[in-house]
């Protein structure tokens, strides 16, 4: 790989605070002027067990980790055992030895990164707590380690202007905090809940509320009955969880009422596989609800899209009364992404005033009906909803091109991808159409990408490849399944990896 | 002819000639009615319905809300209740509604304590849907998906809410004036209320005399700050049918005041303060 992209593994049981470090050297090098992209692996466990956090450091924008590592920070002897195979030629080891605490590490990855020690004592003075214990350590490891890379040469040369460095949840609690959110209702389940820990610490200073209620299905409901008072409300959760919510999600659509769902993903069915990453949700979004309805289905890619696109999912929930889904995954919602500048957001009005609304087809005045022209009338007013959002989505990019624009070698995918593949068709001959929208589907637009290309790929973290399945039905355009890259591991793909995999592919 | 203060939607209520949620609507109309007379605007309202022969009642009161799903009228309230603090929210719903789908969210209601009162039409049978039985119909009753007859003893609301920590236990029976008595106590008490009502179904559930067998709690000078008096008396009936024997004790069974809900977040209190609701806050 490139020089410039460089990747450490910060691995200890569940409790060492492996995170706590990562995100401390991740933050310094942001603010030193690199890109740094990282993900976190961790099991369902509180203590024990072997968790591990991938920190890749760029000059340039970057959205992964690669499989060869060129440093590991082993907390304990175990990630050394389990991750020595993994190494790069001439990767080193910060060995786990005895008394050495947390930030023993992190002074001896700032040494051996070749980054002066002062960087370090102002982020620790940044944590404030346990700042003497914290500097006494790190100051140990930056003494006692004695190699140096001096890979990065940096201190000041690099001039971050103000960046920043979120992860996905994060970058959907910012969205939706500065599209006017006033309560936000959940139940724990994993990985949604990150967001709920971004947003409940925030309620008082940013005036709105979170509420954690007794089940999806209170959460769903009473976000349905806030709703309806004119309050901006969302509510999130995991596959699973949305299952139980899907009641409520069919009757915001009846009874015409603005609500926003977070969904981030994680491998099913069933309880699935906790607190790893799969993309497996897309149809249960676009299916969700029995009858008919129409919803907006929005799927960032990184964390400055997840604020962009909570927005759209507010603006356009409450423009045309009618619910939104965010669908993200535990790669996205989990992993932090450097990114220069958060863009203008919509303005979000408040559509809704509190009146008589209704899970039964309704008159104009809230009753239930059962007369087949109020019926059919109900039907086209959803409808024509329905169309004036696909106009209006028409101004938004509901794809993203990626790469050589003119390339025929074209790859389709959506959400936490983006990152693995832009990385992997660097210097190649390869376009990247990135879908943003999966409703309305933005089917003009990726048919004129589409068309023309000597080879359509399709990456995706599921065993199906269900965005080859809706191109197909919008557009008729089929991609064989010999030409699609399909991860169903639990395992985000890697930049490295997935680079040989497209190549093969291209042959 | 609906106009804005008028309580009246138009509609004419197409329940069975005779049924007993006739004089449920009428006691609420009353209730309603005296409270718009004392002051209060129509819009400091809200109703909330379930699905059911109970339910229908949001088609003939006309008031702001949301006619919800089958067993989600209290968390329906609830979030009525956080997205404007300052509505008055009454929620319906029949036996069905409330006991089988919604009797996970009834028990929580009870330890969060919001302020909004919840009405139970008991007909021990679920009805618009022609008459199987509900969890707290007898044991023994039969009908079409039920041939060998019901297995299992009925719940007792009663004692289950008075157990949950519930703050406002009530039973009447479906008459205009213990309706709207019972309604006028529950909007004096600050925190979640639960009434049921006793409401044979005349087509499904037949009227057995339940009326003769009823008492008044509070003229028998039962004392309903007493946890264990509460249970005692809700003990008296056990919803297992009638006999010569039955006692039906009804009137308030159990009150408490608690801390309420929305005056346990400062976001809420500003907004009860301000009298206004989320909707109105500008960003």
């Amino acid at each position: 790989m490139n020089k410039m992209r460089f990747n450490i593994l910060f691995g200890g049981s569940a409790g060492q605070g492996p995170n706590i470090l990562t995100s401390l050297v991740g933050e310094a090098l942001v603010k030193q002027g690199y890109y740094v992209f990282y993900s976190r692996d961790y099991q369902s466990l509180i203590r024990g067990g072997h968790n591990f956090n991938v920190l890749t450091i760029s000059d340039e924008r970057i959205g992964s980790n690669d499989s060869k590592i060129d440093l590991i920070v082993a907390l304990n002897e175990e990630t050394e055992r389990i991750h020595k195979k993994d190494l790069s030629k001439n990767g080193l080891i910060i060995k786990a030895g005895e008394n050495e605490e947390n930030m023993y590490f992190a002074g001896a990855v700032f040494k051996i990164l070749g980054v002066e020690f002062k960087i370090l004592d102002e982020e620790l003075k940044r944590l404030k707590k346990f700042y003497e214990e914290n500097i006494k350590h790190a100051k140990a490891g930056y003494e006692k380690e004695k190699r140096s890379l001096k890979l990065f040469g940096c201190n000041g040369k690099l001039k971050s202007v103000g960046r920043f460095f979120l992860n996905g949840s994060q970058g959907t609690c910012e969205g939706a905090i500065a599209s006017g959110l006033d309560i936000y209702y959940a139940y724990p389940m994993t990985p949604a809940t990150p967001l709920l820990f971004e947003l409940a610490p925030r309620q008082a200073a940013a005036n709105f509320l979170t509420l954690e209620l007794e089940s999806e299905i209170a959460a769903a409901i009473s976000a349905m009955g806030s709703a309806i008072t004119g309050a901006k409300t969302m509510t999130g959760t995991s596959g699973g969880g949305f299952d139980l919510m899907t009641e409520a999600f069919s009757m915001a659509g009846i009874a015409e009422i603005p609500i926003v769902f977070y969904i981030a993903s994680r491998p099913g069915p069933g309880t699935g596989v906790a607190t790893y990453t799969g993309q497996g949700d897309l149809k249960l979004c676009l299916n969700a609800g029995h009858g008919e309805l129409f919803r907006v289905v929005v799927m960032p890619g990184d964390s400055k899209e997840c604020y962009e696109l909570t927005n759209q999912a507010f603006y356009l929930s409450q423009k045309y009364k009618m619910p939104s889904i965010i669908l993200t995954d535990k790669h996205l919602a989990e992993s932090f992404y450097t990114f220069e500048n958060k863009s203008k957001l919509l303005p979000v009005e408040k559509s809704t005033k509190f009146g008589r609304y209704n899970s039964y087809e309704h008159t104009n005045s809230g009753e239930s009906t059962e007369d087949a022209e109020i019926i059919k009338k109900g039907f086209d007013r959803r409808m024509k909803n329905e169309r004036d959002v696909s106009i209006e989505c028409g101004k938004f990019e509901g794809i993203k091109v990626h790469g050589n624009k003119n390339s025929k070698n074209v790859i389709v995918s959506y959400g936490s991808t983006k990152g693995a593949i832009i990385d992997a068709i660097k210097d190649t001959d390869c376009k990247f159409v990135q879908v943003l929208y999966a409703s309305p589907f933005p089917t003009e637009k990726i048919k004129k990408e589409l068309s023309g290309a000597k080879k359509i790929i399709l990456v995706e973290n599921s065993s199906s490849g269900v965005l080859g399945d809706l191109i197909r039905e919008k557009t008729c355009i089929n991609i064989e399944d010999k030409n699609k890259i399909l991860r169903y591991d639990g395992r985000p793909f890697l930049g490295d990896e997935l680079k040989e995999e497209i190549g093969r592919k291209m042959k | 002819m609906k106009d804005g203060n008028s309580l009246e939607t138009g509609r004419i209520p197409t329940w069975c000639p005779g049924c007993f949620n006739f004089q449920i609507l009428a006691g609420v109309k009353k209730f309603l009615g005296d409270e718009l007379k004392g002051g209060k605007k129509k819009d400091d309202f809200a109703i909330v319905a379930g699905i059911g022969c109970a339910s229908k009642i949001f088609d003939y009161v006309n008031l702001n809300g949301l006619n919800s799903l089958h067993g989600r009228v209290v968390p329906t309230c609830h979030g009525i209740k956080v997205g404007n603090p300052n509505l008055n929210v009454i929620g319906f719903a029949g036996d069905g509604d409330a006991y089988a789908e919604g009797m996970e969210h009834l028990i929580h209601a009870c330890r969060y304590n919001s302020d909004f009162k919840y009405i139970v039409h008991n007909n021990q049978v679920f009805a618009l849907t022609v008459g199987e039985p509900t969890p707290v119909t007898e044991k023994g009753f039969v009908d079409k998906t039920t041939p060998y007859g019901v297995k299992f003893m009925p719940i007792n609301p009663i004692k289950t809410l008075i157990a949950a920590g519930c703050g406002f236990v009530a039973r009447v029976f479906a008459d205009v004036a213990q309706v709207d008595a019972v309604l006028k106590e529950a909007m004096k008490h600050k925190g979640f209320a639960f009434i049921e009502i006793i409401q044979p179904c005349l087509i499904f559930h037949a009227d057995k005399d339940y009326k003769s067998k009823t008492y008044d709690l509070q003229k028998a000078g039962h004392n309903k700050s007493n946890f264990d008096e509460a249970m005692k008396k809700a003990s008296e009936w056990d919803y297992n049918g009638l006999t010569d024997k039955t006692k039906i004790p009804l009137g308030i069974f159990y009150q408490k005041e608690m801390p309420v809900f929305e005056e346990q977040f400062d976001i809420l209190k500003d907004l009860k303060r301000k009298k206004i609701g989320f909707g109105d806050v500008k960003r």
